[in-house]
């Protein structure tokens, strides 16, 4: 995908509930980029515009399998505070 | 992990631009397909704006996607720098003014800096310099019962003060004993005859302990250093010479230590060349060459003798030790001479410092005072620049709102300001080194002869160090004004109003403050530059008591060698008297052993059979001595050639002799005891004169015949006639004489006794321009500041002024109106002002002769021609004030 597939698939699929500038994603995407975490490679567009395309190497899915396992952790400590059994 | 990071990074710098264009590109895309996409679902023609608004700041997000790589920082800096050089070439005629009034200020304290580091901060040219000390002893005036090279005349300060002088031989010994002391040496000048070679000639030299070289850490290039045994009046006579004296006296001789030269009549075999450049302490302090060293070979008596002080001594502190514990140890060795020799030592103490302190001596005072002059420039002309930025940046204030309202932080804009002014500041560094070189020359070049180490002056790293930190010092001082000024614009009003009236209240007040600091530093320094000017004027007219003009004075020096009894030396003067009176132009004829402006010789005597001992200043002279130098007789009658030896001794005193002596009494009749008891009458008084110079005081003076050999057996060196015509025409005839008696005599120290005396005050003469000039400048540049503190403000209310015409205002009030602007601009500086010279005045006293450092007619006349400068400049914008036309004024609105 490209950047703004990215941020538009974002906002499809969350309905627009997270409303952010959509400028951000841009320093987000080089620093992911710095750390490797992403491929950036330029095609075409079907229209036929230059755009770069982004995906994810191993390192990054390792990134993100740890970070969806964090935020999975924190998400239940915060789920049993508001919901005290 | 980190590595590939790194590399990243590294990729990244090298292929920034295209990274940069790269993202543009996504980030446009990224606009334009929301734009589409709110298209279609209706928004129309808004859908780009949206789009935009949506995205947020492309800027911003890109200069934050690029920090990411980590060259941010260095890269706006880089950015800054180019921005600022790129605003300062299109202001071309601003740029020249400020780099060239900073030129003027750092080149004036770089050259100062240059020469205060040559004299007094460089560390002297021997081994391990920190260890080396100087030596003097310092006894309680009054009490100077010997004679001595030390400087013990007195300058300030009466009874209770310390009076420095050389040091006793005898002394030395028991000194050098003391623990924390490695090794001392002494030396004394010692110039000599130097005969066959060529025309004879009197050469500088030193007489040294055999341990001199090696306690200075220096080893000769050819031949030996002194041994112990060379150092005695047996030992067969040996001399050091300099490289100089090799190259250019024995033309390099490569057999030069099989050589021999005659000194004083006598042969001394070559022991050894010192190496090319050597100085000794006492050549780095007077800056005259010492050619030549010989073992001090002191005679058994000198070795005995503690009440004759004519050693210099330099010595060298054991490895850690500090001067403050070696001064406590001469304290203890001082403690037990006095109860050995109660006699000479109980109130002989001796001090040790620094040795370059002792090199760098008087000169100090004067060079920080210009130091901190020329500190006080540097500061004026950044005031100066300051002001100059300031107008530029109000002319700017729309070029910062719009960079403000593009997203530009506060902090960024101050850092494009402070940039601009850095660059600044280089330029003006580097002009200012340019001129500084320049100046340096020329302050070398006019400086007068007697500064210790001024000829080593040298553009050294230290210099360029001192200059560069000086010069961004400067570029933040005079660059924070404007920053701070630009940081605080506000976008919305400043693109409201037009550019040309957006001077704001605050603006304005920096400017005035600015000017008024501006008026007070240039004060301080006329107050300065004032104070020696007057000091200097009451040099000037200080009578000497003698006549200066037309007298021509040498000295010859006769060696013992040749002219072993004071007789002979009486009858070469005696010859040299008769056939020099006989030459045209010539009226009369001096010798004597101290001539006026040559030192003094202080001895002691017994008045009237009163048993407590008298001290005065002596002299023996030839008959001609008061007539040759126009000292006028007040009673009795002067020597003549009839006070010979056999004749009853007789002597000539001055007037104060009689006033500080006898109580005010004539000191006609009276008679005194004088040497092995001769009884000495007094056969007349004559007017008193200033020996030592303009500055010194008047003293007792007793003038002997110097045909009564036995009565005051000194060597007689000086020699002096006055002429009809220029006196130095006679130089060559005289010179002819002398070696017609004598063809190995040469005669030294030729000058006219106007140029002795013009010496003298060539010190004084050159301070006080150098602070003139420094003054006139700063006095410039704050007349300038005021101008166009004026004309700016005057330029502003152009508008205001019009309507004020229009309405009815008389000019002449408008006039005013700026004038009165004016005025407190000026007064309220003139107060900074004055305050601030009667705080920094007071490290001038020591400079000052016969005047307090607040000494208002000064004051006055520095603030009054300051005001009246200042006053000038501002009625050019007040005129232009009350010229104002109002239509065009309000045409222009």
């Amino acid at each position: 995908m490209h950047g703004f597939e990215i941020a538009d698939s974002i906002q499809t699929a969350t309905e627009d509930v997270l409303q952010v500038e959509e400028g951000s994603l841009y320093p987000a995407l080089q620093r992911m980029l710095l750390k490797a975490w992403l491929r950036g490679e330029w095609g075409k567009t079907d229209e036929n515009r230059r755009a770069r395309y982004y995906t994810l190497t191993a390192e990054g899915r390792k990134q993100l399998q740890s970070e969806i396992e964090r935020y999975g952790r924190v998400s239940q400590a915060i789920a049993r505070i508001l919901d005290p059994v | 992990m980190r590595g590939r990071e790194f590399l990243g990074r590294i990729r990244y710098l090298f292929r920034r631009g295209e990274a940069a264009r790269d993202l543009r590109e996504e980030m446009h895309l990224h606009i334009e397909l929301r734009a589409r996409k709110l298209r279609e679902r209706g928004l129309g023609d808004d859908a780009e704006f949206a789009a935009r608004r949506q995205f947020g700041n492309r800027g911003t997000y890109a200069d934050k996607s690029s920090e990411i790589w980590g060259w941010a920082v260095w890269e706006r800096i880089v950015q800054d720098f180019r921005m600022g050089a790129r605003s300062l070439r299109k202001t071309p005629g601003f740029t020249v003014v400020a780099v060239l009034t900073l030129a003027v200020g750092l080149g004036m304290n770089t050259a100062v800096y240059s020469v205060v580091n040559a004299v007094m901060l460089r560390q002297l040219p021997y081994a391990r310099p920190g260890q080396l000390v100087s030596l003097w002893e310092e006894h309680p005036k009054g009490h100077d019962n010997f004679n001595s090279h030390g400087d013990t005349l007195n300058k300030s300060g009466g009874a209770g003060a310390l009076a420095r002088t050389t040091v006793s031989v005898a002394n030395i010994a028991d000194y050098s004993g003391s623990q924390p002391i490695a090794q001392m040496a002494s030396f004394d000048m010692a110039n000599m005859n130097l005969t066959g070679a060529g025309v004879p000639e009197r050469v500088a030299g030193e007489a040294v302990s055999a341990n001199f070289f090696s306690v200075l850490g220096v080893t000769p290039v050819r031949g030996r250093d002194f041994r112990t045994e060379d150092d005695s009046p047996d030992a067969a006579p040996v001399v050091m010479i300099s490289y100089d004296f090799w190259q250019g006296r024995l033309g390099g001789d490569t057999q030069v230590l099989d050589r021999s030269v005659m000194l004083d009549g006598r042969p001394r075999r070559i022991a050894g060349v010192l190496p090319r450049g050597f100085q000794s302490p006492s050549e780095l302090a007077e800056g005259a060459a010492s050619e030549f060293y010989v073992p001090a070979a002191y005679s058994k008596e000198q070795l005995q003798s503690r009440g004759d002080h004519d050693a210099g001594v330099v010595a060298r502190l054991k490895p850690g030790v500090a001067i403050r514990r070696a001064q406590a140890d001469l304290k203890v060795v001082q403690a037990r001479l006095a109860r050995q020799y109660p006699g000479t030592n109980k109130e002989m103490y001796p001090v040790i410092g620094p040795l370059r302190d002792d090199v760098v001596k008087g000169a100090g005072t004067a060079l920080w005072a210009l130091l901190g002059a020329s500190g006080l420039l540097v500061l004026i002309t950044c005031v100066n620049v300051a002001n100059l930025l300031l107008v530029r940046a109000t002319g700017r204030r729309r070029e910062s709102s719009v960079r403000l309202a593009m997203g530009a932080s506060r902090m960024r804009l101050v850092r494009l300001f402070l940039a601009e002014s850095l660059l600044l500041a280089a330029a003006g560094c580097a002009a200012g080194m340019l001129l500084g070189t320049l100046l340096t020359r020329a302050l070398i070049a006019l400086a007068p002869a007697g500064i210790p180490r001024l000829e080593s002056t040298t553009m050294d790293w230290t210099v360029f160090a001192f200059a560069a930190s000086i010069a961004i010092v400067t570029g933040v001082i005079f660059g924070i004004a404007p920053a701070w000024q630009a940081s605080q614009t506000k976008p919305v009003e400043a693109l409201k109003t037009a550019a040309r009236s957006s001077g704001n209240k605050t603006q304005l007040r920096w400017r005035a403050s600015l000017t008024i600091v501006e008026v007070g530093l240039s004060l301080v320094l006329l107050v300065g530059a004032g104070l020696l000017l007057r000091s200097f004027a009451v040099v000037m007219k200080v009578d000497l008591g003698f006549q200066p003009d037309h007298i021509l004075a040498m000295n010859i020096n006769l060696p013992e060698l040749r002219y072993p009894a004071a007789g002979l030396r009486l009858r070469f003067f005696e010859t040299l008297e008769s056939r020099v009176r006989a030459l045209a132009g010539v009226q009369s004829v001096a010798y004597a052993n101290r001539m006026p402006m040559r030192g003094s010789w202080r001895s002691g005597f017994q008045l009237d059979g009163n048993p407590d001992e008298l001290k005065a200043d002596f002299q023996a002279i030839g008959p001609g001595y008061f007539e040759t130098f126009g000292i006028a007789l007040v009673g009795g009658r002067v020597l003549t050639a009839h006070d010979r030896e056999g004749q009853p001794p007789v002597a000539v005193v001055n007037q104060a002799f009689g006033r500080i002596l006898l109580n005010g009494h004539d000191p006609m009749g009276h008679a005194f005891l004088y040497r092995d008891d001769a009884r000495v009458e007094i056969v007349g008084v004559v007017s008193d004169i200033r020996r030592g110079g303009k500055t010194a005081l008047v003293l007792p003076e007793v003038y002997l015949s110097a045909a009564q050999t036995k009565l005051y057996p000194v060597h007689i060196a000086d020699f002096a006639v006055r002429t009809s015509g220029n006196p130095l025409q006679l130089a060559n005839a005289i010179r002819q004489e002398v070696l017609g008696i004598d063809k190995d005599q040469p005669i030294t120290n030729v000058h006219s006794m106007g140029e002795i005396v013009d010496t003298s005050v060539a010190q004084r003469r050159f301070q006080m321009l150098l602070l003139a000039l420094f003054a006139a400048v700063a006095a410039a540049l704050a007349v300038i500041g005021i101008y166009g503190v004026l004309s700016y403000s005057v330029a502003q209310r152009t508008g205001e002024l019009g309507i004020r015409i229009a309405l009815g205002a008389n000019p002449r009030g408008i006039a005013g109106m700026v004038m009165r602007q004016a005025g407190k601009l000026i007064l309220a500086g003139l107060a900074v002002g004055l305050v601030g010279a009667l705080v920094l005045t007071r490290f001038l006293e020591s400079l000052l002769f016969q005047l307090q450092s607040t000494d208002w007619p000064t004051y006055v006349c520095a603030a009054s021609a300051l005001a009246l400068a200042a006053g000038a400049a501002a009625l050019v914008p007040a005129i232009r004030s009350a010229r104002v036309d109002p239509i065009v004024a309000l045409r222009d609105e």
